[in-house]
């Protein structure tokens, strides 16, 4: 029997939560699971890595056979996914339906990097690689960031991937785009989004912190220890600088970041945000899931 | 004497050829372990050490902990970090400070000039022990220069 799982039209961090319970409730039973996108009418990096990390534990939950994907029916949507290079890694998780262009990825000018797989330090050297010289002028023209911003930019990037490397014990995917964010701040962005569907913060963090906490070890107490605190896994004493950086390049620039993993949601939320900072008993979702938003400058109207 | 380290070259060499960024903790790792092989096995007796980041791309909070941080910690000889631009300084500084670490940076002009980087009671004492070790004098100037070439 296979189950289904609706992809939202619009697919981004908010309906993400829509997404995961529904992933949550058909994933129960260990029956073949089919991710249906034929209605897709928009999604964010963090939608695309999201879904791709949804397959990847789809895979690693053990059915017979790989997952099933029904592609975007809307050609337009179709080409951008393609474009963003989400087809291309879905190919190796998901048994695809519906036509897919023939297009390679490519770096549009809102795509900053697209959907690219990250396993190991190699990757993450790639990865900085690439986006520098895309990134700098984007940030220093579009965003209005200083050009000093752009090495913090890849500093912070940087950081957000090697969490996949270090603690997920599986692979991820990381994806950058600009845009402008008509619904929220009415100017541009850049996006990171970074998702695998790997052990996650609370038991990446269980055993050096779990006694420390004891009954309130949780989803939530792992992530505000990781973010809030700093506090890593590893007892070396210089562990738990990457999030505590990105977190001052974010406050320099009015970021935002939002982590979410297994049933958990932790964000440090700016001024022109709503957000909540800490949400708990979500529907348990695998891995870890980041997203990192950086907007234009100038004053801001939430 | 003065060692001379040039990281790019470290880089160059622990990585893949192409790539100019010091991210990633593993990276870091095999970059100070060459680093300290090459302090180790200096023919003459030395003081100071160079360590020359000119020509490096972006570096990260993980390898900025796991190459000067760690370095400093363990230091064998002083450290003097030079070819060192605004963006490693966003790296290197809260790592530091992190771990009430300072360093010294030889300012880009030539000249041998030094300021400390870090926690701000780390990097007096480290301009103090300098001067009284005389491997740096105040200048008229009111800045302090190493006295070695």
């Amino acid at each position: 029997m296979t189950r289904l799982v609706d992809v939202p039209a619009q697919f981004d961090d908010r309906s993400f939560e829509q997404f995961a319970g529904a992933y949550a409730a058909a994933a129960q039973d260990g029956e073949r699971l089919l991710f249906d996108a034929h209605a897709a009418e928009w999604a964010s990096p963090y939608g695309l890595v999201g879904l791709l990390a949804a397959g990847q534990a789809a895979r690693a939950a053990g059915a017979a056979d790989r997952p099933l994907l029904t592609a975007p029916t809307q050609a337009d949507v179709l080409t951008y996914w393609t474009r963003a290079g989400f087809f291309r890694e879905a190919a190796e998780l998901f048994e695809i339906h519906g036509k897919v262009p023939r297009l390679k990825p490519v770096e549009q000018s809102d795509v900053l990097l697209p959907v690219t797989s990250v396993r190991a330090a190699e990757d993450v050297h790639a990865v900085v690689s690439n986006i520098q010289q895309r990134a700098s002028a984007i940030l220093a023209s579009e965003l209005g960031l200083d050009p000093k911003a752009t090495m913090g930019f890849a500093m912070a990037l940087s950081e957000a991937c090697q969490n996949i490397v270090e603690h997920a014990g599986t692979g991820g995917w990381v994806a950058v785009q600009a845009y402008h964010w008509r619904r929220k701040l009415a100017r541009r962005v850049v996006v990171i989004a970074v998702a695998d569907a790997g052990v996650g913060f609370r038991h990446s963090l269980e055993p050096t912190q779990s006694k420390r906490f004891g009954a309130r070890w949780s989803d939530a107490a792992a992530l505000e220890a990781a973010l809030i605190q700093g506090i890593s896994r590893f007892r070396d004493p210089g562990r738990g600088q990457g999030l505590a950086g990105i977190r001052r390049y974010l406050a320099r620039w009015d970021g935002k970041i939002a982590i979410r993993s297994g049933t958990a949601r932790i964000a440090i939320v700016p001024k022109w945000d709503d957000d909540v900072p800490l949400k708990d008993g979500l529907p348990a979702f695998p891995g870890a899931q980041v997203l990192i938003i950086i907007p234009e400058q100038g004053p801001t109207t939430p | 004497m003065i060692q001379h380290i040039d990281v790019h070259a470290v880089l160059q060499q622990s990585v893949s050829g192409v790539y100019t960024d010091l991210v990633t903790r593993p990276t870091g790792r095999v970059v100070r372990e060459r680093i300290e092989r090459v302090m180790a096995t200096a023919p003459d007796p030395v003081t100071v050490t160079r360590i020359d980041f000119t020509g490096v791309g972006c570096i990260d909070y993980s390898c900025a902990d796991e190459i000067v941080a760690k370095l400093l910690r363990d230091r064998r000889a002083v450290v003097v970090l030079s070819g060192i631009s605004e963006g490693h300084r966003e790296a290197i500084e809260p790592v530091l400070a992190g771990h009430e670490l300072a360093a010294l940076i030889e300012r880009p002009d030539g000249g041998g000039e030094l300021e400390a980087l870090g926690a701000p009671e780390a990097a007096a004492a480290l301009l103090r022990d300098l001067v009284a070790r005389r491997l740096a004098v105040h200048t008229s100037a009111g800045t302090i220069a190493l006295t070695l070439a």
